[in-house]
């Protein structure tokens, strides 16, 4: 639970022809995770068109079960075998030639919904020039000396091409807009035409051609657009039915194009890490839990009856930076993992912070939000619609009961200070002593994550920046000084001397470890010494202050209780109750929405970016997907 | 943030090239260039540096360009960030035209995924899924609903009317360019002069050479021509571009141009050498403004026209000297023609 499962390294060496029926084995044991094929030997990638060639089917299966919908649950057979490079490229071919179909009869669909835009576009027209008052017939008469487009043109290209049609002695009106697209006549010169063609064609015209049956009286034109509508109406129902025969018609092959794609699927995304080769031996590399690696062989050896190589080799240490991390947690530990895995993956061998960030985390929340009944009401609603909140309920759950129990500690129910008698504090008749109560608990906080981080620098090889750098021990031991010798100058004299040499050495070791560790010119080193050196100070200083959050939020809760309770005293009986009740449901929703957030926050910035460096790797196994 | 910018550009600046840098360049044995190359802060161009395949070349020239940037645009935020991000989004523009044409061409997906440059944590488009798409006019669809809608949008509708694979570039870079000066209003008003002269000189030229190439290398008629220049505001603002568009004869253009422009053109008559000489005063610009007192973005600014111009110099030299061509011509072609880099 605190580090990944210990991983080794396979190696399967297989003929070539056999490498997609292995990765569909390899996807059938579901916990293979492909990962870089470093053999100098093997220089080849004999996967690589298979992959290209499976992603192109893909690419077109999903667009055809997208626009064909209404498919059966997929479900892959015991026994089905991977489809060889030459199936999928029949494969391709097959639904190339479908999807030229379908796009044929969907685009027949996106034509008639331009028609109907159209004929709605050509209604909006005629009845903005009949406003005009201009007789169409006369003004777009082919044998006049004036040359007259009408159509459309985006707004923005609207000025533009005003000012470049003025060189060529045209003009431009606006009729109309609809939405980004201005309605315009343009008229001038039939000599100068040529000129202002290739003008059109760059500004996005797109010509409104205006029928004859339109050119003419308007009653007329009016008569001919219902009649026009009813055609295209008529000729939608038919392209439907087409749409609907091809699904019917392709509905079965497209089940087992679906299939194979499925089928093909483990190679094609092996290939893109874990598939060397060279002639006609091809290789799998990738990672595997080591207590599975017996298992793995005696199902290899049943499937493939000793035609295969098997290598399998202990992780190194060295490269905890590639190897993916798997790590297991228990069921109530799950609806933490989104929360840590936002921030970033543990590294392989990093210490996987998901547990004491549950902890600290509802702590945090519990403090901050302290409060017998508003933790209830939290509690309750998780348990209320925990069926549509799956395990993320416990979340709820579990942050209402802290909230409960803080509640007690600071003897506050719905804001009611005087309902029960605090167990512990009550944060506004004591706020300076809750303020250092959180100071001490930032300070040990912060130390836990500093220890934390020098031993994941361990764990990976890194002795000196465990040793030296300012997230390792010497940036420990200046934090530990600077600390105590603050806490000696505010008055905690028994905690005097030997905290500010401390704090001296630890500065100047990270001082003088970044120095080293800069590859750069005197000024650049310099001036990254100087600025990281400092920035280690500022930021523990820093770190620290933001715990006072911590009280400063349990203070508010009862700041906002108060204010609630101050406009309900001014009311009547009623007004009195419906406000404590609206207040509380602000209070419960505004700040536990906000003390979520800022308990989140401490984490990742205060906890987090000290010890989690959270770049490593998902451990992603090869799997087949049931898809719907 | 503004003095940790300055520090920050001030110590790129001394990776900048001289003359006499490029001159060494030319003379170290074969052995020895990758050497060079990582000593002066190139890693990226000192591996594979004598491959002879360009495309790979230009796409570690961008690496390397898009590396620096990273570092330069940490402290900045607001228009500052957006302007120097939008800067780098011309190479994911190049990434766009290599799809739309392969596309055009029938090519399959694999083969463009390779042709395409990686933009690392700067990329923005899913170019997966946009090398599968079946035609240009599903490429243009999808990429409506990409962060570059702004600049396809006007390119798909002009594309649609035309199919002219050139209308389709043409609209792209122009919607580019003015993305580009619309992002940088808000920093002439506060950067100043500086930050507007480098704007000025980039567009300038850009709708110089754009002006001569349509109107008289494609012969397109003035007012198309004028339509597809940028809205400019600098030394040749729209009005004089719609003048300079209806002229008949280039030489007629470039005695019409404003005198600081004409002074610079001056007996010049070819478009490249107006590019060359227009590019050579943009260079001069941005070494004035690399080591005056200017403000911090303008600096930047400056720093990565001067880096991309030296790179692009470096991958000259590289190419000249793999095609075998004599040192003394490629020194000649560099510092004695119209495109002088010093």
């Amino acid at each position: 639970m605190f580090r990944a499962e210990p991983l080794v390294k396979i190696r399967l060496h297989m003929l070539a022809s056999e490498a997609a029926d292995a990765a569909l084995e390899l996807a059938r044991f579901g916990i293979y995770s492909p990962a870089q094929h470093a053999s100098e030997q093997l220089s080849e990638n004999p996967a690589a068109a298979y992959r290209e060639t499976w992603m192109e089917a893909e690419s077109r299966t999903s667009k055809l079960v997208e626009r064909c919908g209404g498919l059966s649950r997929l479900t892959v057979p015991e026994g089905a075998e991977a489809p060889t490079l030459v199936d999928l490229e029949e494969l391709n071919v097959w639904l190339k030639e479908v999807w030229n179909t379908c796009l044929a009869a969907y685009e027949g669909e996106v034509r008639i919904e331009e028609e109907i835009r159209h004929l709605d576009a050509l209604q909006d027209t005629l009845g903005r020039l009949e406003h005009l008052n201009v007789d169409l017939a006369h003004l777009l008469r082919p044998d006049g000396l004036l040359a007259v487009n009408i159509g459309s043109l985006p707004a923005a290209s609207v000025k533009r091409m005003g000012e470049a049609l003025s060189m060529t002695g045209y003009v431009i009106y606006n009729f109309d807009t609809i939405s980004d697209q201005v309605y315009a006549v343009i008229a001038g010169p039939r000599d100068r035409h040529d000129e202002v063609r290739g003008l059109l064609s760059q500004a996005g015209w797109r010509e409104l051609p205006v029928p004859p049956e339109l050119r003419t009286h308007p009653r007329t034109a009016r008569a001919w657009l219902t009649e026009e509508r009813k055609r295209v109406e008529e000729k939608n129902i038919a392209e439907c039915a087409i749409l609907d025969s091809l699904r019917g018609k392709y509905r079965a092959g497209l089940d087992e194009a679906r299939l194979r794609v499925e089928l093909g699927r483990p190679l094609a995304e092996a290939a893109v890490l874990g598939v060397r080769g060279r002639g006609a031996l091809a290789s799998l590399a990738g990672w595997i839990p080591r207590r599975h690696a017996d298992e793995l062989k005696e199902k290899l050896e049943h499937r493939f009856h000793g035609h295969y190589w098997l290598d399998v080799e202990e992780a190194n240490k060295h490269e905890a930076a590639t190897i993916p991390s798997l790590v297991h947690y228990p069921a109530w530990l799950t609806p933490f993992v989104p929360l840590v895995r936002s921030y970033g993956v543990p590294r392989y061998g990093e210490f996987d912070p998901t547990l004491p960030f549950a902890f600290t985390y509802l702590l945090l929340f519990g403090a901050m939000f302290g409060d017998v009944g508003h933790g209830a009401v939290i509690a309750f609603l998780a348990i209320l619609f925990s069926g549509r909140l799956g395990r993320v309920a416990w979340l709820g759950i579990a942050a209402g009961a802290v909230s409960m129990l803080f509640g007690m500690f600071y003897g506050s129910v719905f804001g009611f200070e005087d309902v029960i008698q605090p167990v512990w504090i009550s944060p506004m008749h004591d706020p300076i002593r809750m303020l250092s109560v959180a100071m001490v608990f930032g300070v040990g906080f912060i130390v836990l994550t500093l220890l934390v981080n020098a031993g994941n620098r361990l764990a990976s090889g890194r002795v000196t920046e465990a040793l030296f750098d300012s997230g390792g021990l010497a940036g420990l031991a200046f934090y530990i000084g600077a600390t105590g010798g603050v806490a000696s100058l505010a008055g905690a004299s028994t905690l005097a001397l030997p905290f500010w040499p401390l704090a001296l050495a630890g500065i100047v070791t990270v001082a003088i470890y970044k120095w080293v560790e800069t590859d750069a010119g005197f000024g650049e080193r310099a001036l990254v010494t100087t600025i990281e050196t400092m920035e280690t100070g500022i930021n523990l200083f820093a770190n620290t202050l933001s715990f006072v959050r911590v009280a400063a939020f349990s203070l508010n809760h009862v700041a906002l209780a108060l204010a609630v309770f101050t406009i309900a005293n001014g009311l009547d009986a009623t007004g009195h109750w419906l406000t404590i009740l609206l207040g509380n449901v602000v209070i419960i929703v505004l700040e536990g929405g906000i003390v979520a957030i800022q308990a989140l926050r401490l984490m990742y910035y205060e906890g987090f970016s000290r010890f989690f460096s959270g770049d490593g790797s998902e451990f992603v196994p090869l799997k087949l997907m049931d898809a719907k | 943030m503004s003095t940790y910018l300055n520090t920050r550009v001030s110590l790129f600046s001394s990776r900048l090239w001289q003359e006499e840098d490029f001159s060494a360049l030319l003379e170290t044995g074969h052995a020895e260039i990758a050497g060079v190359l990582a000593e002066r802060g190139l890693p990226q161009l000192a591996a594979g540096f004598d491959s002879l395949d360009n495309r790979s070349l230009e796409q570690r020239i961008i690496s390397q360009l898009l590396d620096e940037t990273t570092v330069l645009i940490r402290p900045l935020a607001g228009s500052e960030r957006n302007f120097l991000l939008y800067w780098t989004e011309r190479f994911e523009i190049g990434n766009l035209k290599t799809l739309l044409r392969g596309k055009m061409t029938g090519e399959r997906p694999a083969v463009l995924l390779t042709r395409l440059t990686p933009m690392g944590a700067f990329g923005r488009l899913d170019i997966q899924d946009l090398a599968h798409a079946e035609d240009v006019g599903e490429l243009l669809r999808r990429l409506e609903t990409s962060p570059y809608a702004e600049v396809v949008r006007p390119a798909r509708r002009a594309f649609e009317e035309s199919h002219d694979p050139f209308i389709l570039d043409a609209a792209l870079d122009r919607s580019y360019y003015e993305g580009l000066e619309h992002r940088a209003q808000p920093l002439e008003h506060a950067a100043g002069t500086s930050f507007r002269n480098l704007m000025g000189s980039l567009i300038d030229r850009i709708n110089l050479v754009w002006l001569l190439r349509y109107r008289f290398n494609y012969n397109l008629p003035p007012a198309q021509v004028y339509f597809l220049l940028v809205a400019s505001r600098y030394s040749l603002p729209s009005s004089q571009l719609r003048k300079l568009a209806a002229l008949g004869s280039q030489r007629e253009v470039l005695s019409a141009l404003p005198e600081s422009l004409r002074g610079l053109l001056d007996g010049v008559n070819e478009i490249p050498e107006v590019f060359a000489r227009m590019e050579h005063s943009t260079v001069d610009s941005a070494r004035k403004v690399l080591h005056a007192g200017a403000p911090a973005i303008s600096r930047a600014f400056a720093y990565l026209i001067l880096r991309e111009h030296d790179l692009r110099a470096i991958r000259a030299v590289l190419r000249g000297r793999l095609l075998g061509l004599p040192a003394a011509d490629i020194h000649m072609a560099m510092f004695h023609s119209g495109a002088g880099l010093t």
